[in-house]
């Protein structure tokens, strides 16, 4: 099989447009026996290649560095409407083109917007690739944006923010949790947008918008499964080598956050059966050194059913019927979720003071050694339940390249898991698990 | 076979999956949830070690283990790191043969089931998916709902927990399933070690009485107040896993709401923008199991979602589907086959299936097949056949006063129910 280099220099023979020459950067391995590849076209777009021939699927993702962080008070919103609206007409397909040609070649074909990114992908059959590389080629450069779709989408996303948001009490305090943890950074503002921001969008917000953020240069196209590599890089060169740079997106830094000095509380009465507590810690950025130790310390209180805070709320005490918690895998520091819902009868105060005297314990004393291994054990089985399909591998290799430019620190990250410490434990605990630094949500039972 | 493997070294993990073919079917009336308490008690871990002392002896491994229990069938799945497999296997056994199903444990799994249940009336959707169910079902034990309601848990005592357990899982027909980074070779040899009374079983088929539609079209609202949003249910009958012309009805629910491009969804959310999701799903068992279209409008328009949807219904079931659809879907439906078996547990899945849930083998082993020579005609007639346009249940989770009396005027309506989200 030719090296990378020497394939490169096969497929750019003849090659004359600029944009479709094709580079290689490096090639590292992705586990024990799979690597990872990475190539740059022309007009800027990042390929990382995973062949992987474990099943006879390809998955094909695309990833954007844009995403709510990069909208504007007014427009919030607009990233996520936007990712509806690339499933439209094009220059050269008809409106459902897109939907009928995937479906029938039996791929599945979806997206997801968050704060710091967006991301387009399809899971297929293997011989559905050239079909795949023809389409997302074609929607990176050539969508059509007029007012029947854009009001259609817009409808769409209204009843998706009423389903998700609006109905949903979870939703609902989640929104309001960002919105009072930050005063400044665009995190505060939910995804899915405002509704009056949704319902004043316009065709040029939208057309806008594609003009800025939509382009080969802000873009990764991962693809992962069996697929012949240098068949997949000439189709790459074809269709994606037409396409021009696009705009260079200055990134403006957001304004960082003032710090926080005390707890923030609010209340919120909801049509909900039970009580619940929903808490944010400010919390450092994915790429921070703390959060390794904070995302064990996360499995040591509320990682199955072992875990501490599951023992003490669902078994010893009975205060509540499930508790959980998750770090925000943000570019940006964000927050740490914690979720206590609350059983019948049982008191929000209760939960609380049990919940502080652990994360204090926690804290003060650090995990025991079968803590930690349970943890570190637990995470590593995460990890490799991540990486059972094509598609799992594909988003994992998009995240990682679109958080922290390197689609193989996958396997850093398990690493730096390993290696994490209880001393690093206690440290990470006490340094932003305070209640100074938390918002809280406590949202209370409203008869009906 | 009573020992079913699937093989793949392409990361260091194994499921592994030990199957009962009992499940809440099997609860007696009046006491429904029994099976599902039965399997979560188990769950609770075995004797001679605390339930404390047994979490963390699973964590340490590296490992998951969950009990689920449907209607047919009661699994205590597992997974875990390949490197601590024999241990919990070990522990598995223990788990399944011995477990501790301790008074003070049930005590609180009792308290557990019942917060539960109220904690779940949070989600509109899965609210409206058993009210339909108890709706088009009835007294029927397929509307039961495996994790029974707070009666019918107030009245289970540990003393039948104990018989269920003897009964259906100590005694039943069971198989074992390995799946992942191990031979075939020694997932048998570890089988016989640990399972050494996994053997060829036939599946005692449970008597279940037919299922039977209530006539004309019933509108139920779950009465919630607040909701901005609706749950929208509409079904009837659906197919029998052993009826002839299932394959035929699976192509032509394909057309009609099986995809994105399917006619109910490119009527409602794509031309519409009426609803974020909108599908139809045929389900079979052994007795007639549900087909429905679910939808999520807003309150505003959620009759004349309705009122489409039904006429979308009858241009579909009396209409019929045309040749191109016909190959669409059965494009689809092959193509995207491959990600049925993708992972050595998603086969494993298929296979336990054929054992437990009395699916013929053919439906696995030539599914393409059966899916690629459905012809026009047939599809037609057993939509036709199978799919009442007229004996409707229509569930929707709403705030009553808004929606009412537009659901009132729907076509056909018969009847018009409103109930309390939160009863019983």
């Amino acid at each position: 099989m030719a090296t990378p280099e020497v394939l490169v220099q096969r497929l750019n023979r003849g090659v004359r447009k600029r944009n479709a020459r094709l580079t290689f950067v490096r090639d590292v391995g992705f586990g024990d026996a799979l690597r990872l590849r990475r190539f740059r076209l022309g007009n800027g777009l990042t390929v990382l290649t995973l062949v992987d021939r474990a099943a006879p699927t390809v998955s094909y993702h695309s990833w954007f560095r844009v995403g709510s962080r990069h909208e504007r008070p007014g427009k919030t919103g607009l990233a996520h409407l936007f990712e509806h609206l690339m499933f439209n007409a094009t220059r050269n397909h008809a409106t459902g083109d897109f939907d009928r040609l995937m479906e029938g070649a039996g791929a599945e074909a979806n997206a997801a917007t968050w704060t710091d990114w967006t991301y387009y992908y399809e899971n297929a059959p293997r011989d559905a690739l050239p079909l795949l590389i023809e389409l997302e080629s074609d929607r990176m450069a050539n969508l059509v944006l007029r007012a029947p779709q854009v009001s259609s989408e817009k409808e769409v996303v209204a009843n998706e923010r009423k389903l998700r948001v609006d109905d949903d009490v979870e939703g609902k305090a989640l929104e309001l949790l960002y919105e009072k943890a930050f005063a400044r950074h665009p995190y505060r503002w939910p995804t899915i947008g405002s509704m009056s921001d949704i319902r004043g969008f316009t065709v040029q917000d939208c057309r806008e918008f594609y003009r800025t953020h939509y382009a080969p240069s802000n873009a990764t196209v991962v693809i992962a499964g069996d697929f012949v590599e240098s068949r997949t890089l000439s189709l790459m060169q074809e269709h994606y080598g037409r396409l021009p740079r696009g705009r260079r997106v200055e990134e403006r830094r957001p304004s960082e956050e003032p710090p926080q000095r005390a707890e923030r509380v609010v209340r919120l009465p909801a049509p909900t059966p039970t009580e619940k507590l929903l808490l944010g810690y400010r919390a450092p950025s994915f790429l921070d050194a703390d959060t390794p130790p904070l995302v064990v310390a996360n499995e040591v209180l509320f990682g199955g059913q072992s875990s501490r805070l599951h023992r003490l709320f669902c078994l010893d005490s009975e205060l509540a019927l499930s508790v959980r918690g998750s770090i925000s895998p943000f570019v940006d520091p964000g927050l740490y979720e914690m979720w206590i819902f609350l059983r019948e009868g049982k008191r929000r105060e209760d939960a609380l003071a049990l919940l502080d005297r652990e994360i204090g314990r926690l804290g003060s004393e650090g995990p025991t050694p079968i803590e930690l291994e349970k943890a570190i054990h637990q995470l590593e089985l995460s990890f490799l339940h991540g990486m059972e399909t094509a598609g799992g591998k594909a988003e994992q290799i998009g995240f990682y390249e679109t958080v922290a430019n390197d689609g193989a620190a996958v396997f850093e990250r398990l690493d730096a898991y390993g290696k994490v410490s209880a001393r690093d434990v206690k440290r990470v605990v006490s340094k932003h698990l305070r209640p100074s630094r938390r918002t809280r949500i406590e949202i209370l039972r409203r008869a009906s | 076979m009573s020992v079913l493997v699937e093989s793949s070294d392409v990361l260091p993990l194994v499921d592994v999956e030990i199957a009962f073919a009992s499940g809440s079917l099997q609860d007696p009336a009046g006491r429904e949830g029994l099976a599902l308490l039965t399997g979560h008690l188990m769950r609770r871990g075995p004797r001679g070690l605390s339930q404390q002392r047994f979490e963390d002896r699973l964590a340490s491994l590296g490992s998951r283990v969950s009990v689920q229990v449907s209607m047919r069938s009661t699994r205590v799945r597992a997974t875990v790191l390949r490197r601590n497999l024999e241990p919990l296997l070990g522990l598995l056994a223990d788990l399944v043969w011995q477990p501790a199903l301790r008074a003070r444990d049930f005590a609180k799994l009792k308290r557990q089931a019942r917060a539960a249940l109220i904690a779940r009336l949070d989600d509109d959707e899965s609210l409206a998916a058993r009210c339909f169910r108890e709706a088009l079902f009835g007294e029927h034990p397929y509307a039961r709902a495996q994790s029974g309601n707070s009666d019918s848990l107030a009245r289970i005592g540990l003393p039948e927990v104990e018989s269920f357990y003897a009964r259906h899982i100590a005694k039943g027909a069971f198989w074992v399933g390995v799946a992942g980074d191990v031979t075939d070779t020694e997932a048998h040899r570890l089988a016989a070690t640990y399972f050494p009374r996994a053997r060829r079983h036939k599946r005692r088929d449970s008597i279940v009485p037919t299922t039977k539609t209530r006539s004309g079209r019933h509108v139920v609202i779950v009465d919630k107040p607040e909701r901005a949003q609706t749950q929208l249910f509409i079904g009837t009958l659906g197919a029998r896993t052993r009826d002839r012309n299932l394959f035929p009805l699976m192509v032509s629910n394909t057309v009609f709401g099986g995809t994105f491009s399917g006619l109910l969804m490119q009527e409602v959310r794509a031309a519409r923008g009426w609803s974020y999701s909108a599908y139809s799903r045929l389900l079979h068992a052994k007795q007639r199991e549900a087909w429905y279209m679910a939808t999520a409008p807003a309150s505003e328009y959620s009759a004349d979602c309705a009122a489409l949807q039904l006429s979308l219904l009858e241009r579909w079931a009396e209409g019929g589907i045309k040749k191109p659809q016909l190959t669409f879907a059965q494009r689809y439906l092959i193509n995207s086959h491959c990600f049925d078996r993708d992972t050595p547990s998603k086969r494993l899945e298929s296979r336990m299936d054929v054992e437990l849930l009395g699916i013929p083998r053919s439906y696995v082993e030539k599914y393409d097949e059966l899916v690629g020579r459905v012809r026009l005609r047939d599809a037609n007639d057993a939509t036709r056949a199978r799919i009442s346009t007229r004996d409707l249940s229509i569930v929707v989770v709403a705030t009553a006063t808004e929606v009412a009396s537009a659901f009132e005027r729907l076509p056909g309506v018969k009847s018009l129910e409103v109930v309390p989200f939160d009863r019983g």
